[in-house]
């Protein structure tokens, strides 16, 4: 799940074995969201490197040209660092944030391209109002979303979660695979799964679209 | 039939097996097992559809230079309006400063890098006015158009060149707060920076500006529209004096 991490981010200790941060404390992303919001400029990098590619895929996903993605990247993280203060972690995570925000990027260029289509071509007046086939967006942030919670479970937990979706795998083949014992597998998949789930109810698009983070929009 | 243990449900949600007859009679008429079940199966649909995006491409270092130059360009006084009039002083004719406020950044990443403490010069100062700084010119900021009565607070330009504001009771707003210069005689304007959520902000002012002139400070809530002009909803005004 490199999606999350910076590639050679060194801080990045849940790759080498030590488990995350435990919940309720303050973990490395918790962390660089407050200096983020507290206007750290070195900050702001730091959170482009490791949220940029989720926010350029939900771009890409949803806009037809590469060009448009990246003036949305663009634009959100402008967007995001002008408007640091309306972050609220209490809220949801930095990243759903920024997502949040993205999404708005995207109707907003959406909109746009399909007025630009009026203008120059009556003739697709008709079907312009639908945009081209794409993905949901707000399934494309429960995916990003959900990656990187998966990226940021403890090692075995994101193993044994691995081998069941991607792999299709049962408890007892895992055991099997795995060498693991069948409780330990339960156990390992029991917790991931509800940490997942609890970041979906929080962070995920359809719980709570919050686009640009303003206030009372949950 | 009792509810169906997690475990059990995480297992169905898997889709490892299919639910007996009485499990599939409960799940029928027990709304909090059914939800339950139903939200693991859509956390697991997410999960199996994660597994492209772990290599995802990153964007490419040309978008992150047009972030820095947009945040550059915001920090700097807007190009477009007139810049302000020279003083009336004969003053030594500096060259215009424009806000390099992210090259020291890129400095001090590069720095840290090689192991070396860097300087990050921040422009914006939240620190509160020190006390030591004699004020040249002032204005109490009241509340304009639709902003609640009770908005305000209270300008000053120190010898130093910087503009400090207080501020309170401010609507609270779908984009941020930004803080202009304006000469009321021809409305040019110019903007100074950004308002946080603290009460007190000082920012700098531009080394030329004619207080004279531009003499209104104008506080305005502004949306994250890409469009750096005004947006016509001030919301605290005053005219500076010394």
């Amino acid at each position: 799940m490199a999606m999350s991490r910076v590639s050679g981010d060194t801080d990045d200790g849940h790759r080498d074995g030590r488990a995350p941060a435990p919940r309720g404390s303050v973990t490395d992303d918790q962390l660089l969201a407050q200096r983020f919001a507290a206007g750290d400029e070195k900050a702001l990098r730091q959170v482009y490197d490791r949220y940029g590619r989720a926010v350029l895929h939900l771009a890409a996903s949803t806009l037809a040209t590469r060009a448009d993605a990246e003036d949305v990247v663009q634009t959100t993280f402008v967007a995001a660092w002008l408007g640091r203060d309306a972050f609220d972690p209490a809220r949801g995570s930095l990243l759903s944030w920024l997502l949040g925000i993205a999404r708005r990027k995207v109707v907003d260029r959406i909109r746009a391209l399909s007025r630009e289509d009026r203008v120059t071509d009556s003739v697709r007046q008709a079907t312009a109002a639908a945009p081209a086939v794409s993905p949901d967006p707000a399934q494309v942030v429960d995916r990003l979303v959900i990656a990187d919670e998966l990226a940021a479970l403890p090692d075995e937990q994101r193993r044994m979660l691995e081998l069941a979706f991607f792999d299709d795998l049962t408890h007892q083949q895992i055991a099997a695979v795995t060498g693991v014992p069948l409780g330990t597998v339960k156990s390992h998949i029991r917790r991931g799964m509800a940490s997942l789930r609890r970041r979906w109810e929080v962070d995920g698009a359809a719980s709570g679209a919050r686009p640009t983070g303003l206030p009372g929009t949950r | 039939m009792p509810h169906l243990e997690h475990d059990r449900l995480v297992f169905l949600a898997l889709g490892e097996t299919t639910a007996d007859a009485a499990e599939s009679g409960h799940l029928v008429d027990c709304p909090s097992c059914r939800t339950e079940l139903e939200t693991l199966r859509h956390v697991s649909r997410l999960g199996a559809q994660t597994q492209d995006l772990a290599d995802l491409p990153e964007p490419p270092e040309h978008v992150w230079q047009r972030i820095v130059s947009e945040l550059d360009a915001a920090a700097a006084p807007a190009e477009p309006s007139a810049p302000p009039a020279p003083a009336p002083a004969p003053v030594a004719v500096r060259p215009r400063r424009r806000a390099r406020r992210w090259a020291p950044v890129v400095t001090a990443l590069a720095a840290a890098v090689a192991g070396v403490v860097g300087t990050v010069t921040v422009v914006r100062l939240v620190s509160p006015a020190q006390p030591e700084a004699d004020v040249v010119a002032s204005a109490a900021l009241a509340a304009f158009g639709d902003a609640p009565a009770d908005a305000g607070g209270q300008a000053r330009v120190f010898d130093d060149g910087r503009l400090h504001l207080h501020v309170s009771g401010l609507p609270r707003a779908a984009g941020y707060y930004q803080v202009w210069l304006i000469d009321p005689d021809t409305m040019q304007m110019f903007p100074v920076g950004t308002l946080a959520d603290a009460a007190d902000v000082l920012m700098p002012l531009p080394t030329n500006v004619d207080l004279d002139a531009y003499r209104l400070v104008d506080v305005s809530a502004e949306e994250y529209d890409n469009d750096p002009t005004h947006s016509g909803q001030s919301l605290l005004r005053g005219t500076l004096s010394g």
